[in-house]
């Protein structure tokens, strides 16, 4: 079958970003790979429908989407409407220099001090809501409109979500900053 | 500088993100060329949206590789007998 040889060929390859995708939305490398698998399946099925020409990966993050907010949601019947508090604008490069005063160094420290982990935990922590934004734009660098059409949702949902999400995380690496002493001019 | 700062930090992001119209854009890269302040914000912006790129790396096992193929293969398949 010539589709399933095209298939194989342009969808296959972005099997292992979707995974990684997939595991910041599940947080569990045996649910990642779940609802990888069956993302790719109902990409298969629906292969007819995808216009050839068009954005694929775009298209293949829309159903993993799909796949891991319908397998979830069941879950977690009333997914908690987590609001977040207002926060300051560059929150994090504001508190840097804070502390810092006119040492530029401490920005290198803080960001450098941040393990790939403690990015992966941040951006998990933060809720679905303001989770799937952040992770399409800054890990998968989609476009705000591409973000739109894969959430469906419209394109200012996506930026105000984007923009709040990114202040969240900052502040939860913040915090992981002061835990380790990393912020204190007198430590 | 003040309201010239404010307006740059409010579209830092769209900025940072290719999402400004061309004569935003212009007005915006003309500030950050004059403001040591802004430009240091939109740098450690810059830094950290990098970092998050690395989020995207985690490897699955080469099982789940064979495992869509094997699922593949066998909806091929069963599309063919029907």
């Amino acid at each position: 079958m010539a589709d399933r040889a095209n298939f194989e060929r342009d969808a296959l390859p972005y099997a292992q970003q979707l995974y990684s995708a997939a595991l910041r939305m599940t947080r569990n490398p045996a649910d990642a790979e779940d609802v990888v698998q069956e993302a790719f399946l109902k990409a298969y099925r629906g292969y007819g429908t995808f216009k050839e020409g068009t954005n694929l990966k775009a298209w293949l993050y829309r159903i993993l989407t799909n796949t891991y907010i319908n397998r979830y949601r069941k879950e977690q019947r009333r997914p908690t409407e987590v609001e977040l508090g207002e926060l300051q604008d560059l929150y994090l490069f504001k508190r840097v220099g804070e502390v810092s005063g006119a040492e530029r160094s401490t920005e290198e420290t803080v960001l450098e001090s941040m393990v790939d982990s403690d990015i992966k935990g941040a951006l998990e922590a933060l809720p679905e809501k303001f989770r799937m934004p952040v992770l399409l734009a800054d890990v998968e660098g989609f476009s705000y409109k591409e973000i739109a059409e894969i959430l469906d949702v419209p394109i200012g949902t996506v930026m105000s979500r984007l923009h709040r999400g990114r202040k969240a995380l900052q502040k939860k690496l913040w915090s992981l900053a002061e835990q380790r002493g990393l912020t204190g001019p007198s430590q | 500088m003040k309201a010239a700062c404010d307006h740059a930090v409010d579209y830092l992001y769209q900025y940072i993100d290719e999402e400004l119209t061309w004569s935003r854009r212009i007005r915006i890269r003309w500030h950050l060329k004059r403001c040591g302040n802004c430009v240091d914000a939109y740098g450690f912006e810059i830094k950290l949206k990098a970092r998050l790129r690395e989020c995207g790396k985690d490897e699955p096992s080469q099982e789940l590789f064979d495992r869509i193929r094997a699922l593949i293969e066998q909806e091929a398949a069963g599309s063919q007998e029907v």
